[in-house]
């Protein structure tokens, strides 16, 4: 079993210049091949930034970020990209495209510099085609796609990196249930099946609670609990942080939250 | 298909720009007429190096800005070589290279400018798009503001000179001028090959592209130098020639998509070709007199332009 | 008598505080020997040398009417172009006399100096100088002409045209303008038509402080050598004040004209 941490983010805090307080404070993350970590929280809670400091984006104040040892901001671009594929919240592609090229486009990193594009390329991009169910799809223009045909491409785009890491920020926004579910399951299998470290951030607790290995409670920028789902997911741990009543169920030996009506007077 | 097609047409504007002329040379002379070796020809060379340069050019700051709608002189490096130009036509100056040298000083001049205003935008993230765009028009149309009191203020025959060499024309050309530019050029232009790939990822947003490998404020750089170097020679041989880098990348993409390694040296070839023929058109319609190129290239680039915007807000 | 663009202009008396919007009227009001009553010029008007004393009201390009009428005139003379036009009708609601005068060429010279003379008493003055303009327009072109090009531009190539004052001196110096077909003043041409045209010799206009300056240096340029005037070294120049517009000088523009033609031919 390959013990090596791909991820190693120790007692981190960010502060965003001309910010009041911190945006982030004593927050640690450790994620090995493998594992998929959720990081829950409700919206400014410090999520994001906890990605771009991970990622090396951001420096941290206090506390060190390192991807396979070596500090996060100072890999290069290129070789964090073979390293790490990230799917942002969102992209503003300008230009029209065939989901095959779009996905092309993640093989850039491992690509010569003057050099065309050999059959490896090809075949790393069939694979992740494959992987994520997407291969029918090659030859159609992106903007003919559904919003979860879409999200597959791009993490399909992001798989072609033939990465250690994936990080998918908040990647089943904007979904319906049944992507929202396809796309979870699909990242679950490439963790198992591929041996891949995940990294994703949502707020969409549930579906963490039933995928996830580890869970991140994120409240203000500080940690509000790490562990296992059904260490961390206690009613009390979720209430306070989303600052709403929930009660929690198991359901397939996993926390699932169910939020609590406030107002008693109505029906 | 379309590759040979292109460079039939090529060929066809550099055939026409030596065998047309509103003076008569018979065909059978052409070999040897000494009008076509030492003015025809190096004209038609010169014509398809700046309009080539200048369709690269466009390709390039579209991608980089991000915005269709890109265009060499929007940046302001035309209004920067005009105000260099009319300073040294104000000043009589007598010397043939001083036009050019002044005009080029000032498009460096201009893109300096432009790019110091261009990074304030975003603190580190180096320049930024949207504040290029804007610095761009500002400081051309500063420039353009006192390069037209300096010509108010010239006479009328000062005042018809600035006024032939802001629109543009390709008379200066002889081997020595063509020399140069081959001399010039392939350094801006290779820097921009170089990025081609990059700029392919660019167009998925600067942070995608970042997470995809791109290392984006030095692309950022290298594409706005290259694309401006090349834009600042063209306008200091010939004038300010509108239209072709602005709409010669879009019919391109019409034919080669947005891949810019193909796209790249497409707009090369096709600005170079309609530059040719625009100056073919420019010296032989209205014969014995000629308009200046950057005319022609409007009049014909404006329609040009209304299809292709019909294109974009049908589709 | 009406002026160049018809309007009738009579003065009771004798125009005493002329102001001249344009260098020729200048010359004109001083060849009549009325000079001693301009009383405003604009700073382009630098002949006769008396001329430089006079006050500067501005370029005259677009006349500044309030320097005009500060100088009290009871006659001004302006150019015609659209913009003096507008002065003038500005400068009659004032109640100031404006005559605008065409004197592009002799022939135009000749009813201006008609024109002015009777506005300034000097009526024999004008006449004359008229009819010695009308013998010199009236003159057989001399056989054998010099094929001739005026050059002013070089980036574009600019030439002078049929319509101009130095078309009609080169007829009357014996020589021929190349581009005398064309219908403008001026206009822009490529190389090859010139060189094709193939003029023995090439004029350039220059104010009088290029003309010492030498060859300009676009002549060494290598597109210039198609030409074979240029390949020659066979270029002219002329001085802007005596060559620029028709003046009562003009008996002297011609015989210049002629002496440089003659050393310069092959």
């Amino acid at each position: 079993m390959d013990d090596e941490l791909i991820l190693d983010v120790a007692d981190v805090s960010y502060r965003y210049p001309d910010a009041a307080g911190d945006a982030l404070a004593g927050v640690s993350l450790a994620i090995r091949p493998g594992e998929l970590h959720a990081v829950l929280g409700p919206n400014g809670s410090g999520k994001t930034t906890l990605l771009r400091v991970a990622l090396g984006t951001l420096v941290p104040r206090v506390g060190r970020a390192a991807i396979l040892g070596r500090p996060a901001a100072a890999w290069v671009p290129r070789d964090l990209a073979r390293v790490a594929g990230v799917v942002t919240q969102r992209e503003d592609n300008l230009f029209p495209q065939r989901v095959r090229d779009t996905v092309g486009l993640g093989r850039y990193a491992r690509l010569p510099r003057w050099g065309p594009e050999s059959a490896a390329d090809h075949a790393a991009v069939d694979r992740a085609l494959a992987r994520c169910d997407v291969q029918h799809l090659a030859s159609r223009w992106v903007w003919t796609l559904s919003g979860g045909e879409y999200q597959r491409v791009r993490l399909a785009r992001a798989l072609a990196q033939e990465p250690r890491l994936l990080v998918l920020d908040e990647p089943t926004a904007n979904l319906d249930l049944r992507h929202e579910m396809q796309l979870f399951e699909l990242v679950r299998a490439l963790v198992e099946r591929h041996y891949l470290a995940v990294l994703l951030v949502t707020h969409h607790v549930n579906l963490a609670a039933r995928f996830a290995d580890h869970v991140l409670l994120l409240a203000g920028g500080r940690p509000a609990g790490a562990g296992t789902p059904a260490a961390v997911l206690s009613p009390d741990a979720v209430a306070q942080v989303f600052d709403w009543p929930v009660a929690m169920t198991p359901f397939d030996g996993r926390p699932q939250l169910t939020p609590l009506r406030q107002r008693k007077d109505e029906p | 298909m379309k590759t040979l097609a292109l460079g039939a047409v090529a060929l066809l504007a550099l055939l026409l720009a030596i065998v047309l002329g509103p003076a008569h040379v018979a065909l059978a002379d052409l070999a040897t007429s000494d009008i076509v070796r030492s003015l025809r020809l190096p004209r038609a060379m010169l014509a398809f190096l700046v309009g080539g340069a200048l369709a690269l050019s466009g390709t390039g700051l579209q991608a980089l800005v991000r915005n269709p709608l890109a265009d060499p002189s929007l940046l302001g490096i035309s209004g920067g070589a005009g105000l260099g130009a009319v300073v040294a036509i104000a000043l009589h100056v007598t010397n043939p290279w001083t036009i050019p040298l002044a005009a080029f000083a000032g498009a460096l001049g201009a893109m300096a400018l432009v790019y110091r205003l261009g990074v304030m935008g975003r603190g580190g993230a180096g320049l930024d798009a949207a504040t290029l765009l804007l610095a761009g028009v500002a400081v051309g149309a500063f420039a353009a503001a006192v390069t037209t009191a300096i010509v108010s203020l010239s006479d009328a025959a000062q005042l018809r000179n600035a006024q032939l060499w802001l629109w543009g024309g390709l008379s200066g050309a002889s081997w020595q001028t063509v020399g140069l530019m081959c001399a010039y050029a392939p350094i801006p232009i290779l820097a921009l090959l170089a990025s081609a790939r990059s700029l392919d990822l660019l167009a998925l947003g600067e942070e995608p592209a970042r997470h995809l490998g791109v290392d984006v404020p030095p692309l950022k750089r290298r594409v706005y130098v290259a694309a401006s170097l090349l834009t600042a020679a063209a306008v200091a041989v010939s004038g300010v020639i509108g239209f072709v880098g602005l709409v010669v990348p879009h019919a391109m993409r019409l034919l080669w998509g947005h891949r810019h390694r193909p796209l790249f040296p497409a707009a090369f070839v096709g600005g170079g070709a309609l530059l040719a023929l625009s100056d073919t058109a420019a010296r032989v319609i209205v014969a014995p007199r000629e308009l200046p190129v950057g005319i022609v290239t409007a009049l014909v680039g404006v329609p040009v332009f209304v299809v292709l915007l019909r294109r974009w807000t049908t589709s | 008598m009406t002026d160049a663009v018809g309007r009738i202009v009579t003065l009771a008396v004798p125009a005493q505080r002329i102001v001249s919007l344009s260098p020729a009227g200048t010359e004109l009001v001083f060849a009549l020997g009325a000079g001693n009553r301009l009383v405003g010029r604009t700073t382009w008007c630098d002949y006769p040398p008396e001329a430089r004393a006079v006050p500067s009201v501005g370029d005259g390009l677009s006349p500044n009417i309030e320097a005009v009428v500060a100088r009290r005139p009871d006659l001004v003379l302006l150019y015609r172009s659209p913009l003096d036009q507008s002065a003038a009708d500005h400068l009659s609601r004032l109640g100031i006399p404006a005559v605008v005068l065409e004197q592009d060429r002799l022939s135009q010279l000749g009813r201006a100096a008609r024109l002015v003379g009777r506005l300034t008493g000097r009526d024999s003055a004008g006449d004359s100088l008229a009819a010695v303009l009308a013998g010199i327009v009236a003159r057989p072109a001399p056989p054998a002409p010099v094929r001739l090009a005026f050059v002013v531009w070089d980036t574009p190539p600019v030439v002078i045209g049929g319509g101009s004052y130095l078309d009609e001196l080169a007829t009357l110096a014996g020589a021929v303008n190349v581009f005398h077909d064309l219908p403008g003043a001026s206009a822009s041409v490529a190389l090859e038509t010139i060189a094709v045209r193939d003029p023995d010799v090439i004029a350039m206009p220059r104010d009088s402080a290029g003309v010492d300056a030498g060859p300009p240096a676009f002549l060494r340029r290598p597109e210039w050598q198609v030409i074979r005037a240029v390949r020659e070294r066979r270029v002219v120049y002329l001085v802007g004040s005596l060559f620029g517009r028709p003046t009562p000088r003009a008996e002297l523009a011609i015989a210049e004209l002629e002496r440089l033609l003659k050393d310069a031919k092959p």
